[in-house]
């Protein structure tokens, strides 16, 4: 039924199943790069994970241009910096500590967070492994004695030298007790937020979350943090509306399975979303959250925190975004599944179902090209897809769970009473205590039976398991091969169920 | 006054009466004194020389259509895959034995259709020592000399054809001699490239017209394992003449050739020419159980009885459809009508007794179990019968007897993987954790296609909160029984004890 209805409604512009693109939500973004109206797909492939990170820009079907990227992006945003015309947005890639900016597909600038403190002791630790007063082993046994203590935790470049070998440590020690002990921390999230004007093109701010539980937000031309927010645990995803200067709300879901709610002039969340599993997708369709969980479901909360509704979903998802289509006034959740389905919703109303060859793990949705409703998908096994919604298509808004579930209705199979059935009750019913009888006496004699042949077997040892409790033990012999020569192996099995195997060659 | 039969006509007549020894001895006679010279042929030597060659082709003869097993290197080095078996599985505690790879046990065991194809190699070189049947390694070498073949018999004169002294292009002109010797060739002598080199000249001669030759060919090309030569053969065979047999030996072809569906349209193909036939319409329900088909199956089993109210398999197998499918009073009526047609044997008593117990007949039950103990001829069956008297103990709540019954059955099948779940369960009741544990692990090592053991280990381990281990076993079951309802509800409740924060 589904599927009918989406031909209907989505056109396959596009399918390349090895494009060799490997990318996620966060990593995507479409923009008009050239200002001639014409929108680009911005992507941060992630490679093979460790070679091969590129940032690369389609312009219809074909990849127009790519560029290596140093580290692995966790984020890729276009925004507008400048009033400069003509108006052309810059890229903003964040990997590692740093967010390059690129303009007009060339660096422009990279800002770098800012360090972190170091724990003091930490530091003149060091500073003795440079003058030489201590040697490799006593920096090590002292450099353990802090991480266990401190509450500032150690460098990147003290846990790396605690996890080398003893041969190692020398080395590593000369080449890098002359640089000073810093401490970085990561970005794992980054948006944009208009600064001033709601406008399409409005200048933006970067908002970046970090592992250091902290979110800045940089002011887009001085790259200067405008203002730091702290939060309880490390940010997973997050999304942003209102204005930097106005009003606005940065919506974090985090690590420890909580969702915060930042607002403006308020350094500390202001509300707090618990959930029951870990959140995997985060997306906000008008003034409401929709939260999916690992526990393959999909919440709907409002923007202060209080749950509308909770939908189970039939595989984990993958991956989520929004679809807004702003000349329509339409806005839609796309939620992809693990079962190499797409479900879009709105609100907890199933609207279609898109079926894709492959999973997929990355949608983004808006205008590529010249075209309105583009949907864009990067698979599993590195393909692209791409649809354009049909100008003609509507979406029924209907609610997906009517009435009884449609299994109470399905008659259970089994079988019609047979007249032999009811003759054999009936000869039960006239005739039970006769058939009791007998049944009671077979039953002693087989009990007896029984006895007589366990107590043989038990005499003879023919058990394959020992009887007695104090020495549980097992065995198994079985025979393998062709012939002439077997295999024949005996498992052991005791009670503390350490099995030991013997083979013998026959 | 004494009147003396002819002796070729008295030889004939024992011939007739299948006392085929004393028809060969007679002929013995008549060629010892006619000896029988290839240059000048007398008619009676020739008659004495031919009717001697069916009489001792008759004594050691087997039905090729039926006897057909397929050996483990044909099994396991074969390209073609078959077309997946899986497992029939049956919710609960296991209620009657079922083979190897998990088909439940007729009574009526055929040769090769009684267990699917092993699923891995180590399965496959153990199914030879373990199963109550052995299989031969490769069906060219082993099956056919213990089945029934003559060249291993030591004849005190010698062979009565020597078969490399004889000048096969001679007697294939000759059609009244050729086909006996045939047969002799094939079925007592067993060397089927001989044959086959008779087979070809005499087709020759008969100028590629003989549809019997066709099909002897075949059979000597299917033999030989040239399975496309033989389809050719069988093919050309029925364009000059319908026969069931050959439809019969072209199907065989095709299963081998591992295309049931060829088979079934073939058998539906020869139905249109023969309506009716049994043995086509026999073909045609193996191939469907085989492939698990069991309700298809059954439909053909009718009709089958439907042309033949006596076919013993037809009958076994509808009733046991019928006690898997909950009716077991229509499967008693059934094995109750193959009680009265003479079968007498333990699977047969067995399967009563189970019937009778699952129907209520409970006067009938233990002894008819009784008996299936006394007639039991091996540990295996007496293994079967203990297990499922085992059944019977556990559904009137005696487990100290039922204890006793699975561990007689392990004590006599020390493979039987059912009872070592099922002692398991009861292992578990009384809290021996561990001993239920390990059981369970024998069991479903024994026994893969089982998908209890899993699911009862994955209970266990939920139970003492090893949830990963759980969540293994449960998926292990999932694998062998992808429709079990507890086992994916069991894998639901652990999904969300892993989602939970």
């Amino acid at each position: 039924m589904e599927l009918s209805s989406d031909a209907g409604k989505w056109l396959d512009a596009h399918y390349d199943p090895v494009a060799g693109l490997y990318t996620f939500s966060p990593c995507m973004d479409l923009a008009d790069l050239n200002g001639d109206g014409e929108n680009r797909l911005l992507v941060g492939d992630l490679g093979s994970g460790s070679l091969g990170m590129k940032l690369k820009v389609y312009r219809g079907t074909a990849l127009s241009s790519e560029s290596a990227l140093l580290d692995l992006p966790t984020g890729l945003v276009s925004f507008f910096m400048d009033l400069h015309e003509p108006r052309v947005p810059a890229v903003a890639v964040a990997s590692g500590p740093c967010v390059y900016i690129y303009k007009n597909l060339r660096p422009y600038f990279k800002f770098t967070l800012p360090g972190l403190d170091v724990n003091s002791l930490e530091q003149d630790v060091w500073q003795q492994a440079r003058e030489g007063q201590i040697d490799p082993l006593s920096l090590k046994e002292m450099l353990e004695s802090i991480r266990n203590k401190a509450d500032v935790p150690l460098s990147v470049r003290s846990l790396s030298f605690l996890s080398l070998e003893p041969s190692e440590m020398d080395e590593f020690v000369q080449l890098h007790k002359q640089q000073p002990v810093k401490r970085q921390t990561v970005i794992t999230c980054i948006q944009t937020l208009k600064k001033s004007t709601s406008d399409d093109d409005g200048v933006s701010c970067l908002v970046i979350g970090t592992e250091s539980c902290h979110v800045y937000v940089l002011d887009p031309e001085a790259f200067i943090i405008l203002s730091k927010m702290v939060l309880p645990s490390a940010p997973t995803m997050m999304n942003v509306t209102g204005q930097y200067d106005v009003e606005f709300r940065v919506t974090v879901a985090c690590r420890n399975g909580s969702i915060y709610v930042l607002r403006r002039e308020s350094e500390k969340p202001k509300y707090c979303i618990e959930l029951s599993s870990h959140p995997v997708g985060l997306v906000r369709v008008g003034k409401n959250l929709v939260v999916g969980g690992n526990d393959e479901s999909l919440h709907g909360f409002t923007q202060k925190g209080k749950k509308l509704w909770k939908i189970s979903l039939p595989a984990p998802i993958t991956t989520m975004a929004t679809m807004d289509l702003p000349t329509r006034g339409f806005q839609a959740v796309l939620v992809g599944l693990a079962n190499c389905e797409v479900h879009l919703y709105r609100d907890k109303n199933l609207l279609s179902t898109i079926r894709t060859p492959d999973a997929v793990t990355s949608i983004c949705f808006g205008r590529y090209g010249r075209e309105d409703g583009t949907l864009i998908m990067a698979t599993k096994g590195g393909g692209l897809l791409v649809k354009i919604l049909k100008r003609t298509a509507a979406f029924e808004d209907k609610d997906s769970t009517p009435g009884p579930p449609l299994t109470q209705s399905v008659r259970l199979n089994t079988h019609k009473k047979t007249k032999l059935y009811v003759d054999q009750m009936m000869r039960e019913r006239e005739s039970g205590t006769v058939m009791h009888r007998a049944f009671q006496m077979d039953l002693s004699r087989l009990r007896l039976a029984t006895a007589k042949a366990y107590l043989k077997a038990l005499e003879s040892s023919l058990t394959p398991m020992s009887s007695s409790l104090s020495e549980p033990l097992k065995m198994n012999a079985v025979v393998q091969g062709l012939g002439p020569s077997f295999n024949c192996s005996f498992h052991h099995t005791g009670l503390s169920l350490v099995t030991k195997e013997e083979h013998w060659l026959l | 006054m004494e009147v003396t039969i002819d002796p070729l006509f008295l030889a004939w007549s024992y011939f007739r009466r299948r006392k085929l020894q004393q028809c060969a001895d007679i002929c013995t006679k008549i060629l010892q004194d006619n000896p029988y010279d290839q240059d000048c042929s007398l008619p009676i030597s020739e008659a004495a020389w031919s009717l001697k060659t069916r009489a001792l082709t008759e004594m050691v003869y087997i039905d090729e259509v039926e006897v057909d097993q397929e050996g483990i290197a044909e099994m396991m080095l074969d390209e073609s895959s078959i077309a997946q078996v899986t497992p029939w599985n049956k919710p609960g505690w296991r209620t009657q034995p079922v083979t190897q790879s998990g088909r439940p046990i007729t009574g009526f065991v055929r040769p090769s259709t009684q267990s699917g194809r092993p699923g891995t190699m180590e399965q496959a070189i153990k199914t030879p020592r373990t199963a109550s049947t052995a299989r031969p390694v490769t069906s060219a070498s082993g099956r056919f000399i213990r089945l029934g073949t003559a060249s291993m018999l030591t004849n005190p004169d010698g062979p009565f054809i020597n078969l490399s002294r004889l000048n096969l292009a001679k007697y294939s002109q000759k059609p009244n001699l050729s086909r006996t010797l045939f047969e002799y060739i094939f079925h007592h002598e067993n060397d089927v490239k001989n044959a086959l080199d008779l087979a070809a000249q005499a087709t020759e001669h008969a100028q590629f017209k003989d549809w019997w030759w066709k099909v002897q060919l075949g059979k000597c090309y299917y033999r030989l394992g040239l399975y496309r030569e033989a389809e050719k053969q069988f093919r050309s065979a029925l364009n000059h003449q319908e026969i069931v047999d050959t439809y019969l030996y072209l199907a065989k072809v095709y299963q081998r050739l591992d295309q049931p569906i060829t088979a079934l349209n073939l058998f539906k193909q020869g139905l249109d020419h023969f309506p009716g036939e049994v043995t086509l319409l026999t073909g045609i329900a193996r191939i469907h159980e085989e492939m698990n088909n069991i309700s298809s199956a059954t439909e053909y089993y009718r009709d089958v009885l439907k042309q033949d109210n006596t076919h013993v398999e037809a009958i076994a197998c509808i009733g046991s459809n019928h006690f898997y499918t909950d009716q077991p009073e229509i499967a008693l009526r059934f094995y109750r009508r193959l009680l009265q047609m003479g079968v007498y044997n333990c699977q047969l008593y067995n399967n009563l007794g189970l019937c009778c117990f699952y129907a209520q007949q409970y006067d009938m039950t233990l002894s008819s179990f009784e008996r299936a103990l006394a007639l039991s001829t091996s540990d295996e069956e007496q293994a079967d019968v203990w297990y499922n008297i085992g059944h019977v103990a556990v559904g009137i709540a005696d487990l100290t007897l039922a204890y006793q019954c699975f561990k007689l059955a392990l004590a006599f099948n020390n493979d039987h993987a059912e009872a070592y779940n099922n002692l398991a369960v009861l292992e578990l009741r009384k809290g021996r954790v561990e001993q239920s544990k390990a059981f369970l692990q024998t069991a479903a090592s024994l026994a893969s296609h089982m998908y209890e053991p899993h699911f009862n280990l994955s209970i266990l381990s939920e139970k003492i909160g090893d949830l990963q281990s759980s969540y293994t076993a449960a998926q292990k079951a999932e694998d062998a029984f992808p429709e079990h309802v507890d086992t994916q509800q069991l894998l639901k409740q652990l999904r969300v004890h892993f989602a939970a924060i």
